[in-house]
């Protein structure tokens, strides 16, 4: 392995700006590093190139622990966005800056600098000031000057950035070609998805100072793991679908997942992604060649040279909940991008109504599919989805709030109100008497609940316990969801009964479990503490050591719960997200 | 050439006579007069009043005095904005803001100030005194004035120099194997050098034409610690004004002379690029 991370963190003003990341880049391979600004990506690329320490973890390049190694003796070379070149010296010693640094002499620094500008295809170029070459071409330079010193790994920080469209695409291409030619492990950080797909050999997605997915270019499109990956890379509709023993159900329609069905038996609310070239339009329903799944109007057809990019509002009626695909954009309309070809099969013109088909579509693995906010009137429910936190966590996620009423809320005997089963995360105010209403809608079929006091805010840390194994799983995959949108510090909380000495190897051998678990199936780093005693008081001491606190709890058994977890949940300072699945 | 003709920018006619306008008005009209008070004199009398011992001796403390402590600016006034464009400490706009105070302060009260701390039963005088080192009423207090009252220009000269200097070049130069030392004389001292030389050159302006803290903390011994617009003043209170125009004269000469190939070397060092030399 050339380059190796392992745990990576690094806190900027208390928030960790890099969140435990752990990568392995091969020899020879195209490591494209892809966010959004802020994402934490150039800060990990400096992390490698050592212009900044880490906190926390370990940076290797070629099997050599350089975490605590000066920049200078990393044996880098580092290309800046704003070329970075040194403004008083000409090319030539520009390029032979580092051969200088190195007491190299004249003459073998001479070849070498004529082979650097034959790579870079800038021969003659020698004595030429920075000023007088174009923006092109002092990128060129400064790869040149980078790779003088025959570095082990080459580290490119958005070096097309301030590049016009034609000069960048000749320069990828050179880039792509001298990396070849050299075999050296090259990190690109780039936020331009297309230069990613055009460049890399793996991708790798950060948000939030997380490392989300990483994988060839191509299965992140296609099979992407998050809606974050979904949404970033390519154009995508998000549809919160239902996962039937059939295939995945839209509104009326059932269509067929591209992946095997499930192990699991229940039915559940799901979020599928549909690429807009995988959505077919026709006159009628008849005529669709894929699966049909609504009927729509053509709102907007745009004109983009190869493609046509259409947006269809889904008619009025249809149960096909469409999540908004880009942020701000309220009025949820379904991306349709359709080739030539297509175009003179069927030609559409603004207002006309269409049936929309789905040629393939592709499931979410995420557990967290939507939110329901849920209390004893209207007013309250309203205002509950108003809350600040949740309100965040749905943007974020790209997801939608829905609004349910149960005048019964917690009284004992008295059925649901609203029909149909709970969907999604249901989301009550943490208020006195808390403890009592979880139990009895957990007792309702709820699943994931979410007891959220009305000032929380997002949470620095994210507590992660749960009493039963049978929960364990589902716990983790939830846990590896919420983190993925929420810039914390994930903690495995492990609890054994006071005075248990001898259960303490065990104990420990379940953290170490739980915490490859986690990062093994769902690429979610956690630290680990163990404590002992009662596991509601632990876990609320725990929780009042600091603001900014969120526990996420998994349960098999609801035997006692209100009494049990009291502590915990009424009227607390705290949101509480419950994960309840019975044994089997 | 011709001013009628259209510019790409308009208002050159006007602005060009607002320029010759006050220069002529402020400075080239005052200096004339002051050439002709001079050239009035007698050829004998010039010479004699001009090649003094005593105005021999002036010139050397002034303008020795003042390159001293132009120089003496350039590396600590170097230092002082290193220290606050590059480190982020408390307190640190406050100095920020003391830097400016030779500027506002009437430079009388630096004079007695300095005297006061320099004199031999001064807060510091008292234990340089120990050493042996007298500062107060010998020629140190002079250019120890003129460092302080012309700090100032060395250090807001180099300051939005230093500041444009990109992190990513040094940050380049370490990633291709540069330690701190040759980053520091490759990368940044070249790109800060004309700034460092202007302040230099106005710090060095500065303290030739001050008198106001120097009479007080030099003592103004003849020949030893007398700086020339001192002798200048003398002679004015003598009503001898031909005397004194003639010392203006040679100040003028010889400030102009200095400042004009201090700037014709900055022109040079701008033009060419600096050599990677070895």
């Amino acid at each position: 392995m050339s380059i190796t991370l392992d745990q990576v963190t690094k806190y900027y003003g208390g928030a960790p700006v890099v969140n435990d990341v752990s990568l392995d880049i091969g020899d020879g391979e195209f490591f494209v590093l892809l966010g959004p600004s802020g994402s934490g990506k150039s800060t990990l690329l400096r992390a490698i190139a050592g212009l900044s320490g880490v906190d926390h973890g370990r940076i290797a390049l070629h099997g050599r622990d350089v975490t605590h190694v000066a920049a200078r003796k990393r044996g880098v070379g580092l290309v800046f966005q704003n070329y970075a070149l040194f403004r008083h010296m000409t090319v030539a010693e520009n390029i032979e800056f580092a051969l200088r640094v190195r007491h190299m002499g004249g003459r073998a620094r001479r070849q070498r600098r004529q082979e650097l500008l034959r790579l870079v295809a800038l021969e003659g170029m020698d004595n030429r000031l920075p000023a007088q070459l174009s923006g092109g071409q002092q990128q060129r330079v400064a790869v040149a000057r980078a790779l003088a010193h025959k570095p082990e790994v080459l580290l490119l920080d958005e070096p097309f950035g301030a590049l016009d469209a034609k000069i960048r695409e000749e320069l990828r291409r050179t880039i792509r070609q001298v990396q070849r030619e050299l075999g050296i492990s090259t990190v690109l950080v780039t936020h331009d998805q297309d230069e990613a797909f055009a460049m890399a050999d793996r991708i790798g997605i950060m948000n939030l100072g997380r490392l989300l997915e990483m994988g060839a270019p191509h299965d992140l499109y296609s099979r992407p793991a998050t809606r974050f990956v979904a949404t970033f890379l390519g154009a995508a509709n998000l549809i919160l679908a239902r996962r039937t023993a059939d295939g995945i159900q839209v509104g009326a329609s059932t269509l067929c997942a591209s992946e095997r069905p499930s192990s699991t038996r229940e039915e559940h609310e799901v979020v599928a992604v549909v690429r807009p070239e995988e959505i077919e339009v026709a006159p009628s329903r008849d005529a669709l060649v894929s699966g049909y799944l609504t009927h729509g109007v053509i709102e907007e057809v745009v004109f983009t040279g190869a493609l046509e990019s259409l947006r269809v509002r889904l008619a009025d009626g249809v149960q096909a909940p469409l999540l908004s695909h880009s942020e701000g954009d309220a009025s949820a309309a379904l991306q349709v991008t359709r080739t030539q070809h297509e175009q003179r099969g069927f030609e559409v013109r603004t207002g006309q109504s269409v049936a929309v088909g789905v040629r393939r579509l592709h499931v979410l693995p995420t557990p967290l599919s939507s939110f329901t906010a849920c209390a004893t009137s209207m007013v309250l429910a309203e205002d509950l989805s108003r809350q600040p936190l949740l309100a965040e966590l749905a943007t974020r996620m790209k997801t939608r709030i829905a609004l349910r009423i149960e005048p019964h809320l917690g009284v004992a005997e008295a059925a649901c109100e609203a029909p149909g089963d709970f969907v999604g995360t249901t989301v009550i105010a943490s208020q006195t008497d808390c403890a009592h209403r979880a139990e009895w809608l957990l007792r309702r079929s709820a699943k994931d609940l979410l007891v959220l006091p009305p000032q929380a805010l997002t949470p620095q840390r994210v507590l992660i316990h749960w009493t039963g194994e049978g929960a364990r799983s589902a716990t983790l995959s939830m846990s590896a969801s919420v983190l993925r949108h929420v810039p914390a510090e994930a903690v495995y909380v492990g609890i054994l009964p006071a005075g248990d000495g001898g259960g303490q190897p065990r104990g420990m051998r379940e953290l170490l479990d739980a915490r490859s678990e986690a990062r093994a199936a769902h690429g979610l780093e956690m630290r680990t503490e163990l404590h002992f005693g009662e596991v509601a008081q632990e876990l609320a001491r725990r929780l009042a050591d600091s603001p900014q606190q969120m526990l996420i709890l998994g349960l098999t058994d609801l035997e006692g719960f209100a009494e049990r977890f009291r502590a915990l949940l009424d009227g607390g300072e705290w949101p509480v997200l419950i994960v309840h699945r019975e044994s089997s | 050439m011709s001013f009628r003709k259209a510019s790409v920018l308009p208002g050159f006619g006007l602005t060009f006579g607002f320029t010759t306008f006050f220069l002529s008005a402020i400075v080239l009209l005052p200096l004339a007069a002051l050439v002709l008070a001079a050239a009035s004199m007698h050829w004998s009398d010039f010479v004699h009043v001009v090649f003094s011992p005593r105005a021999l001796g002036s010139y050397r403390l002034s303008f020795g005095a003042s390159l001293l402590a132009a120089s003496i600016n350039l590396v600590f006034g170097f230092i002082i904005a290193w220290t606050l464009v590059r480190y982020e400490f408390p307190g640190r706009k406050v100095i920020d803001a003391l830097i400016d105070m030779p500027f506002a302060l009437p430079t009388a009260v630096s004079g007695i100030a300095l005297a006061t701390v320099f004199a031999q039963n001064g807060w510091i005088g008292r234990y340089l005194e120990l050493f042996g080192i007298k500062v107060a009423y010998t020629w140190l207090g002079v250019v120890l004035a003129l460092t302080l009252i012309s700090m100032p220009f060395a250090v807001r000269a180099v300051q939005p120099a230093l500041l444009e200097v990109q992190r990513e070049l040094e940050e380049a130069a370490e990633t291709l194997g540069a330690g701190r030392f040759y980053v520091f004389r490759r990368i940044i001292l070249p790109t800060v050098l004309p700034a460092v030389l202007t302040g230099f050159t106005l710090s060095f302006a500065r303290a030739v034409g001050e008198y106001g803290s120097v009479i007080f903390i030099a003592g103004n011994l003849p020949m030893k610690t007398e700086i020339t617009p001192l002798l200048i003043v003398i002679h004015l209170e003598e009503f001898d004004y031909q005397g004194a125009a003639a010392l203006g004269l040679v100040m003028l000469t010889i400030s102009f002379a200095m400042l004009l190939a201090i700037n014709l070397l900055q022109t040079w060092g701008r033009r060419r690029p600096v050599r990677a030399a070895h």
